[in-house]
């Protein structure tokens, strides 16, 4: 058993209100740069829809993430001959129209414009070529559902359904999706960097690019199932989520995170055994990618994994944090969190509570159970996006939740306590009362329980200051 | 002696190599952050694609023609049973094949940096110096192969195996046409600019990409 800590984040899509508040922090903070402005580390895309960059779930057409052949793990683009042969042209590069192509306003034209009859208006203009342009495409451009029509049938979510059937006013479903990077514990970002750039911090799981190493090969832009690594156009390099660490090292949370209106997020540590990620990503099928990632979370309260763990050198304040980890608690205690995609086997560490959804139609009496089927959103649907199609653990969660609602509702409204709904989904009081706490009333202190980072070298802090960073691109 | 030709074909060729070694390091330790390919395929994918692969496999093929041909010696090849005329031979069709791939591949990308509209917000003197000294060094090659017809392998070859040796005989290149004369300045030239282009990218061909483990793990300095 090898030990290792890794930042993860839960991301409860049931309050998700599609704000985009979490975006606009990091923006400002991180890509708020020529070349890097059409990245969005975070981004929140409405489901149904192909998202940012279009169609990054499509592994047919972009080639990211892991595979099984023959029973081995290999990178689905090919393996270390194969980005050799093809270095000079990336064939599964996206371009960036596939994200969109950045375009400003020219807003002194409504302050210089001389008396005329008609109101002044501003136009868009591209920031690559300067010329004025036509927007056919942007970032959020599928929000509310827009497009559906057109862009629907490129949903690879829809699998075993019929899109055209939710096009149909009476079954139109939709909720919406905050995206970052995963921090993957098998990342195929950095399997596939041929410099050797990319890397995962080995404390807390954060994966980065070294800036100075990156020699604009391309291949992680390519290889992230997520799409999550970006190609600054102007220096030439990838950029990527950072996991705000400059913050997170100082106990801060994310500013995805800490802006979040809905409080929907929680950010805290797991425990993983290191031993056992290639096994995992190599699970047999991809339904059961979901279990064996769950099998090597491990559990901080056990005395063993605390033995091991003292062994091996993971400090007290991270242990201490383990313990009281909420994404700990979301995603293995009460299995209401679930991974995006386990399918691309990159073992992502951003995970999501599925959403309820209004009840479409009624049921018999004394059949509340199959309630959860006629939720407006298809479990289907749910299934392919968090649980490579099992629907299994989509309708546990989204059982449980419900039965949450439902004891809490007979508790204020009845003043009594119906335990037969907690039955019926294998939880008690207790946990139910934990539950509720985390995910309707959790104060900050709750949500985000961070380690932080210990301080070596204090003194040089001051003269790293202002030498670190992007430099002169910014 | 000839002091001009001392000049032209000792000093200079020395001049540029010192710079290129020099240049280098003193890129590395300057200028990590802009070592770099400075692809730009992602601004624009199509035309890139038969410029670049025709280029990369074409100008690969004639460095290596080139440092198999000049750098060893023809009284080795005698002895493997490969005589002047037959390396003669093999320089000529091997070198025509690379050498036009090379040339039509930079043609291809020389115009597309200079025509495309998305490409005028990355284009930089300095890359559009390095294609056009590219295209010059690689069109004169081209021209020697077909119009040349000038035995190198006992004036150009051992001159060049006498600078990489230390034993420069600026005189071997007396009698070498000037269209030769003006390959090898170009191509001095260019080495000796390379260090302060993106032609920096050649040194970090991923080589140990095919020899290290998949996932890297970095652990923060100062800490057990």
């Amino acid at each position: 058993m090898k030990i290792k800590a890794q930042y993860a984040m839960v991301l409860n899509l049931d309050k998700c209100i599609g704000c985009h508040t979490c975006s606009i922090p990091c923006k400002n903070v991180w890509t708020n740069r020529d070349g890097a402005e059409y990245m969005w580390f975070n981004n929140v895309e409405c489901k149904p829809g192909i998202g940012y960059p279009r169609k990054w779930e499509n592994q047919a057409h972009y080639r990211g993430g892991w595979q099984l052949r023959r029973d081995r793990l290999e990178l689905k683009a090919g393996g270390r001959l194969h980005k050799g042969l093809n270095i000079f042209h990336n064939p599964d590069l996206p371009v960036i129209d596939d994200y969109y192509e950045p375009w400003n306003y020219d807003y002194a034209r409504l302050i210089e414009s001389p008396k005329r009859q008609h109101q002044p208006s501003v136009r868009p203009h591209s920031r690559l070529t300067g010329e004025p342009m036509v927007l056919k495409w942007g970032p959020n451009w599928e929000d509310d559902l827009a497009g559906l029509g057109e862009t629907g049938g490129g949903d690879p979510n829809f699998k075993n359904l019929e899109w055209t059937t939710y096009l149909q006013f009476h079954n139109v479903f939709m909720f919406w999706l905050p995206r970052l990077c995963e921090h993957c514990l098998n990342p195929a970002c950095v399997a596939s960097c041929p410099s050797g750039a990319l890397y995962k911090r080995e404390e807390d799981g954060i994966v980065l690019v070294d800036q100075e190493r990156c020699r604009g090969w391309r291949y992680c832009v390519s290889g992230c199932p997520y799409k999550k690594v970006y190609f600054n156009w102007k220096t030439g390099r990838a950029e990527k989520c950072i996991f705000c660490y400059p913050r997170i090292e100082a106990g801060l949370p994310t500013l995805c995170a800490h802006s979040c209106v809905g409080r929907i997020r929680y950010v805290g540590v797991l425990l993983y055994d290191a031993d056992r990620i290639a096994g995992a990503a190599s699970a047999p099928s991809d339904e059961a990618v979901y279990p064996a990632h769950l099998e090597i979370l491990l559990d901080p309260h056990d005395p063993d994994v605390q033995h091991h763990a003292d062994d091996q050198g993971i400090s007290a304040n991270i242990m201490a944090a383990a313990k009281r980890s909420p994404v700990y608690a979301l995603i293995k205690q009460w299995r209401l969190a679930l991974p995006l995609h386990p399918e691309f086997r990159t073992l992502p560490m951003v995970w999501y509570v599925p959403p309820l959804s209004p009840i479409s139609s009624q049921v018999a009496p004394g059949r509340e159970a199959d309630l959860i089927d006629r939720l407006r959103i298809p479990i289907t649907y749910l299934a392919n996006l968090l649980t490579a199609g099992d629907e299994a653990p989509v309708r546990r969660a989204l059982q449980r939740l419900a039965a949450l609602r439902g004891y809490m509702r007979t508790r204020r409204l009845e003043n009594r306590t119906d335990t037969g709904l907690l039955d019926a989904v294998e939880l008690d009081a207790g946990d139910v009362e934990k539950m509720y706490r985390l995910l309707a009333l959790a104060r900050l202190e709750d949500r985000f329980v961070l380690p932080t980072k210990p301080v070596v070298g204090e003194a040089e802090n001051y003269t790293r200051q202002g030498r670190c960073g992007f430099g002169d691109a910014v | 002696m000839d002091p001009a030709y001392t000049l032209i074909f000792t000093v200079f060729p020395y001049l540029c190599l010192a710079t290129f070694l020099v240049g280098h390091a003193y890129r590395y330790v300057t200028d990590r952050y802009g070592w770099n390919a400075r692809s730009s395929e992602f601004l624009e994918k199509k035309s890139l694609f038969a410029g670049s692969v025709i280029f990369h496999w074409g100008i690969v093929g004639t460095f290596f023609g080139h440092a198999a041909g000049l750098l060893m010696p023809q009284r080795i090849l005698d002895r493997l049973g490969i005589d002047s005329q037959v390396h003669m031979e093999i320089a000529y069709w091997s070198g025509l094949a690379v050498g036009i791939a090379a040339f039509i591949g930079a043609l291809l990308l020389l115009q597309r940096r200079l025509t495309h509209p998305r490409l005028k917000a990355v284009r930089r003197l300095n890359d559009t110096i390095t294609i056009g000294a590219i295209c010059l060094v690689v069109g004169a090659g081209i021209y020697n192969v077909v119009f040349g017809h000038y035995n190198v392998l006992y004036s150009v070859a051992p001159w060049i195996r006498g600078i990489v040796t230390f034993t420069p005989d600026a005189m071997l290149m007396k009698a070498v046409p000037l269209s030769y004369k003006i390959h090898v300045i170009a191509a001095w030239t260019l080495l000796g600019f390379s260090p302060f282009s993106r032609l920096v990218h050649i040194w970090s061909a991923p080589v140990f990409y095919l020899l290290r483990r998949r996932i890297v793990f970095r652990r923060l300095a100062g800490q057990s």
